[in-house]
């Protein structure tokens, strides 16, 4: 299998010098890649690039063996939109659960669809898609799609930006620390549906701060520090036997961050 | 004790009427001209930004006896619009009340839309929006701010004396209906005149008038914003 998007020799910075130094890695179908390291190393960073956001300094990023800054503008929005997105912070728009879940697949729509859905979504109640039913369910929402999305708890609002960005069916999946600052019945629910994406086949690619999450979800890890990768493998063999002493003692826990 | 029988109400309600047009038409071209204004500054870098911002914040304050002169000076007959011969018409006074609703609107909306957080234009990048979506998706959730720029706009408008006095000419008919005579500028003429109980009841008519737009208002603002918010 090949792998789903590829970040070859990745450098990048902003005006105040380099965050990610040569950075490689790549998730494949049906895999968890967990990025682990320190907050400030340049996961976030690192993340934005793949969702092509900007463009990297230097460095190539391939999306199913194409490289996404070589290809026109509309085929560079086809490869976007095959890639999900999960931000750390809260990002869920002042609409209905469902609004908020069915948004992508709303703005895959033709513009005569969008006006048309919208003049008949005045007249009555709007028709949500199976699929936006279908992804509030792996995050355990279904019953909640027609509550205000202000009026949901931080970790029930993560849930529903994951369905957000599984709704239209992405091949990759991108969260960034996900999980962080949520209660651990919050954590297993997208810890779940992050496997459930998985199986589905979708590339998982998990941005954590939390050494224990990448050893419970992921299949491989990669670790960066201070903006390079200085460990990547089978996650089972990076924490049994790693070969940077760094990521020793941080899996040891004699390194803390 | 002010009948309505000493009013003339074919008087008022011309008045009322050339208002509420010059102010609506107003603010629906400072709309039309000032949303995309406010959008492009706050999402496109271009020379000039810096100008164009501190134009719109110090044409907040601009006294509007100031652009009164200056519309006048354009629309007469040696200026740059004068072929138009729109001096002394209604449409002057639109023109003049665009002028200074614009920056009201511009900087009121310009406001809304930036404090709508960075993450929601990410979210809406991320889940495959172009840039024609995150715009549209952040006019969505400025909309509360957007509709009291309006309201503002439609405020500073109505209420505005100095440049349609200038502009407009304060003219009415040979049969006492107004052409270009606004409630403000009818009620300066009124109360020179020593017609007190006209200029209150035109007082009365403006007031209600204000003080509707600022009943919306607050209508909007109360409705809690929810959603991308903590
Ligand atoms: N837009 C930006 N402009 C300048 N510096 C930035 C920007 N975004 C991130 N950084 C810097 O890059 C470094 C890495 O940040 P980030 O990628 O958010 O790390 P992480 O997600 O691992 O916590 C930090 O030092 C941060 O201050
Ligand atoms: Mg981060």
């Amino acid at each position: 299998m090949t792998d789903s998007i590829v970040a070859t020799d990745i450098t990048h910075g902003f005006e105040n010098g380099a965050i990610l130094e040569d950075v490689s890695l790549g998730v494949e179908p049906g895999e968890i890649l967990a990025v682990v390291g320190p907050s400030g190393t340049g996961k976030t960073t690192l993340f934005r690039l793949l969702a092509m956001f900007d463009r990297p300094d230097s460095g190539v990023i391939e999306f199913d063996g194409d490289d996404v800054w070589s290809m026109s503008d509309a085929r560079r929005l086809e490869v976007r939109r095959r890639i999900g997105m999960g931000f750390q912070n809260r990002s869920l728009f002042s609409a209905s659960v469902a609004d908020n879940v069915a948004y992508g697949l709303r703005v895959r729509r033709s513009w005569k669809t969008r006006v048309a859905s919208a003049v008949s979504g005045l007249l009555g109640p709007a028709d949500y898609d199976e699929a936006v039913t279908a992804a509030l369910e792996t995050v355990g929402m279904a019953d909640k799609a027609s509550r205000d999305a202000g009026s949901l708890s931080a970790g029930e609002a993560q849930r529903v930006a994951i369905a957000r960005a599984l709704a239209p069916d992405p091949d990759v999946l991108l969260l960034d620390e996900p999980t962080s600052n949520l209660d651990p019945r919050n954590t297993a629910v997208i810890e779940a549906a992050m496997r459930a994406a998985r199986d589905r086949g979708i590339a998982v690619a998990l941005a954590t701060h939390d050494m224990q999450q990448a050893r419970r979800v992921s299949d491989r890890t990669a670790v960066l520090l201070d903006g390079t990768c200085i460990e990547s493998g089978a996650t089972d063999r990076v924490f049994e036997s790693p070969t940077d002493d760094r990521v020793r003692q941080f899996v040891e826990g004699k390194l803390v961050y | 004790m002010f009948g309505l029988g000493d009013l003339n109400l074919t008087y008022l309600v011309s008045i009322t009427l050339v208002s509420l047009y010059v102010s609506t038409a107003a603010v629906l071209v400072s709309a039309t001209l000032g949303l995309p204004m406010a959008l492009a500054v706050s999402f496109r870098d271009f020379r000039g930004k810096a100008v164009v911002t501190s134009i719109i914040s110090t044409g907040m304050g601009f006294p509007s006896v100031v652009v009164g002169l200056l519309v006048l000076l354009a629309l007469s007959r040696s200026g740059p619009l004068g072929e138009f011969e729109l001096l002394f018409t209604p449409e002057a006074m639109i023109l003049s009340q665009t002028v200074l609703a614009l920056p009201v609107l511009v900087s009121v909306a310009l406001s809304a839309i930036q404090s709508v957080p960075q993450d929601l234009r990410d979210a809406a990048f991320a889940s495959g929006g172009t840039s024609t979506d995150v715009a549209l998706l952040v006019v969505r959730e400025a909309r509360y701010g957007i509709v009291t720029a309006l309201l503002a706009a439609y405020g500073r408008a109505i209420s505005e004396v100095g440049s349609v006095l200038i502009v407009g000419g304060n003219i009415v008919f040979s049969d006492g209906t107004s052409f270009t005579r606004t409630l403000t500028t009818a009620i300066t003429v009124e109360a020179r005149k020593g017609n007190i109980e006209t200029g209150i009841a035109l007082g009365g008519i403006l007031l209600a008038l204000v003080l509707a737009v600022n009943a919306l208002g607050a209508r909007f603002r109360d409705r809690t914003p929810s959603g991308g918010r903590r």
